[in-house]
């Protein structure tokens, strides 16, 4: 079923960064990405999310023209990126969630095989190199072998050898996993950096938090897009419903409570507390809900209503498509 | 195709080969481990010895002598040239491993009551099929003179036929002679495979594979990028291995220093070609391992490098055809040992030039494929 322009209407933009019509990736009997329409406007960042194997990582092989769709059309900066890779490739940049450095070369080695692959000349390879030194914070280090790094200066090392060909577009396919708070923010710092300087960013992400940080989202399940906006667009999706945050001790057994409670649309963790999501049409307010937890024995319940947020309109979204 | 990429993943993989201690051992310490602990192999059994008869008598007896040999089982005969100096080609090829040469006039010799010399011929090349074939000609000649003797009743001395065997190509019958040009080949393969096995699935792991493919880096610039270091270092392994084999086990060479040249840059070049392969196909490093020992295994019992071809049964033999080191240790030895040219040694030449191109063309093949995925 290919569902080219069915969203959009209009066939694919060659002034956006990308735009892509009824992109299709199968994997024997498997549809990896199932018709996705996308178009990311130049000199945004567009965050792309969606849960573990939903077909992020291939959609963006696709777009970088390491693999080859089943069916759809992408364009990349203007160009077929399926018919012609070699035209995008070195005007794109991207980078993995394994920050792929070569550990047994140094910093420097590493910078200069990518500097020499792009072709630099030395001028501005010497501009590329102080500037990523400076802002991955490797001053006096270049001699180290990049294995040696700890995980923070290693992810900005990756990001700037990433980027030394200052691409008009940016490919990151879950930057931030496995990096802690700290060290994600300072990253997201300087990816707003890249943004400001007018550089494209196509970022995945399992982190809701850092949604909020696009432009744009698209959210992706099971190979298809379940919804696109603005993050406060994204989030007037639950404009129907009611989102009240509850926190009590024994949350496992609340959790189990609220599951199959009476018309509680939607229970899960967030964090350290429980969201429970009800739609408008039966809510009758925090109170309410807290009476009806301490009835069922969670004394202690404290039920304040918050504002959804990406992870909430998430969920929800994910439910849905699963009932549809 | 640019040069310069090329010429920086060239630099890129030497940077790193430097760095990596385990690879150094394994490539300079293994063959010589081995080379020295694979000094000696047993002897084995040797059935359907390929065998040239020149029967120069065309008598009645000289027809039992040769049915004598056949009976025996050990020896099949492959031709019936009509003068001995056909015999010298066939030997070469290898078509015929064991020649026997009945002079004219044997059976009026043996009428008259006199000895009768008659020739064996002997290929030394392969020792464990020398020495096991003379052992055996001589038993065959032994019955021969037994049952003629038998005959005789009356007589008390009944003379017979004498063997003169002559041990061609690898006179001093020394397993070693034969032994170190097919090590140098089997220790080249293994060590090179294992090496190169390893050498795109790492980075397929450490995803800088996925990296460097997002980058104007084209497959083929890739894989020459990987395969020249890897063949340089065969080279200077080789030359470490050839020269443990003649200086210390002092393997004479008799041969032609190009046709070695050319049958061992073949066959290094298809074991690059088969690890790359390995590494290509293979997600994880393990799994690269097991598919080494998979190949591994049969290509060193079915090449004729532990066991000779001739003594294996006969529907296995066809299989040791599959294999390229069979080829290689053709080349080796008949260089080797027998001197034997280019002419003598086309067959397995155009074989192994056969092998390089299929196992390339996949490769190139099978970067294209599994690159991302
Ligand atoms: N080469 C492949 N062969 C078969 N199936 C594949 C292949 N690559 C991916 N898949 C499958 O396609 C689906 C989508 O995978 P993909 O890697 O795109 O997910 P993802 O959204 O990136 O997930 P994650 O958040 O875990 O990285 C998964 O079910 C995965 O198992
Ligand atoms: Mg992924």
């Amino acid at each position: 079923m290919t569902r080219e322009g069915e969203v959009h209407g209009i066939p694919a933009d060659p002034s956006a960064a990308i735009s892509v019509r009824g992109l299709t990736k199968t994997f024997g009997n498997f549809t990896a990405v199932d018709g996705i329409d996308l178009d990311v406007p130049r000199g945004q960042v567009f965050g792309f999310l969606g849960p573990n194997g939903s077909g992020k990582t291939t959609t963006i092989r696709i777009l970088t023209g390491t693999s080859a769709p089943r069916r759809g059309q992408a364009l990349v900066l203007g160009e077929d990126v399926v018919a012609h890779p070699e035209r995008v490739r070195p005007r794109i940049g991207y980078m993995s969630q394994k920050f792929a450095l070569f550990e047994d070369l140094t910093v420097d080695e590493n910078l200069r095989f990518y500097a020499g692959v792009y072709a630099l000349d030395p001028a501005v390879f010497a501009a590329r190199r102080r500037y990523i030194l400076e802002m991955a914070d490797l001053q006096g280090r270049e001699r180290e072998l990049t294995r040696n790094l700890s995980v923070g200066w290693r992810q900005r090392l990756a990001l700037g050898t990433a980027t030394i060909h200052e691409p008009a577009l940016f490919f990151l396919d879950a930057p931030t996993s496995g990096v802690d708070p700290v060290a994600r923010r300072q990253f997201w710092d300087l990816l707003y950096e890249l943004a400001g300087r007018g550089v494209t960013l196509f970022v995945t992400t399992h982190y809701m938090e850092e949604a909020s940080h696009c432009h744009r989202l698209a959210f992706i399940y099971r190979g298809r897009i379940v919804a696109e906006g603005s993050p406060s667009e994204i989030r007037a999706n639950l404009s129907t419903q009611r989102v009240y945050d509850v926190t009590v001790r024994d949350a496992d057994l609340a959790l189990s409570w609220l599951e199959t409670a009476d018309g509680i649309a939607e229970a899960y963790l967030s964090g350290a507390a429980l969201h429970a999501v009800i739609d408008r049409g039966v809510d009758r307010g925090a109170g309410a809900l807290r009476d009806r937890l301490v009835a069922a024995g969670f004394a202690d319940a404290v039920v304040v209503s918050v504002e959804p947020t990406i992870e909430d309109v998430f969920v929800n979204l994910v439910s849905r498509e699963r009932g549809a | 195709m640019s040069l310069t990429r090329i010429r920086l993943l060239v630099w890129k993989e030497f940077l790193q080969l430097r760095r990596d201690p385990l690879l150094l051992r394994l490539l300079l310490l293994m063959p010589i481990i081995q080379l020295v602990g694979f000094g000696y192999v047993v002897s084995v059994d040797v059935r359907n010895l390929p065998t040239a008869v020149v029967d120069l008598d065309q008598t009645v007896v000289s027809r039992q002598l040769e049915s004598s040999f056949t009976a025996s089982g050990y020896f099949l005969v492959v031709a019936r040239p009509d003068a001995e100096t056909q015999l010298t080609s066939l030997l070469d090829t290898g078509v015929a491993k064991v020649a026997l040469v009945i002079p004219q006039g044997t059976q009026d010799l043996l009428a008259r009551g006199q000895t009768a010399p008659v020739g064996i011929v002997v290929d030394g090349s392969d020792s464990q099929i020398a020495s096991v074939g003379s052992g055996y000609a001589a038993q065959a000649i032994a019955r021969f003179n037994a049952s003629r003797t038998a005959a005789f009743t009356g007589s008390l001395q009944a003379p017979g036929i004498d063997a003169r065997t002559r041990v061609v190509f690898n006179p001093t019958l020394d397993p070693i002679n034969t032994m170190i040009p097919g090590l140098v080949a089997a220790i080249l393969m293994i060590s090179l495979m294992s090496i190169m096995s390893q050498a795109v699935v790492r980075e397929r792991e450490s995803g800088t594979l996925e990296q460097m493919f997002v980058t104007p880096i084209r497959p083929s610039e890739y894989l020459i990028g990987k395969v020249a270091p890897y063949a340089l270092l065969a080279v200077a392994q080789l030359s470490v291995v050839a020269a443990i084999g003649m200086l210390w086990f002092k393997v004479p060479f008799n041969g032609s220093v190009w046709v070695v040249f050319v049958g061992l840059a073949l066959f290094l070049l298809i074991s690059v070609g088969l690890g790359l392969l390995v590494s290509l196909i293979s997600r994880t490093r393990q799994q690269a391992q097991q598919a080494l020992v998979f190949i591994m295994i049969p290509t060193m019992v079915l090449s004729g490098f532990i066991f000779p071809i001739e003594s294996m049964p006969e529907a296995i033999q066809p299989l040791t055809y599959a294999v390229p080191l069979r080829y290689a240790l053709t080349v080796l030895r008949g260089s080797f040992v027998k001197g034997s040219g280019f002419e003598a040694l086309a067959t397995p030449l155009w074989a192994m030039v056969g092998f390089a191109i299929v196992i390339f063309g996949a490769a190139v093949i099978a970067t294209r494929r599994r690159i991302a995925e």
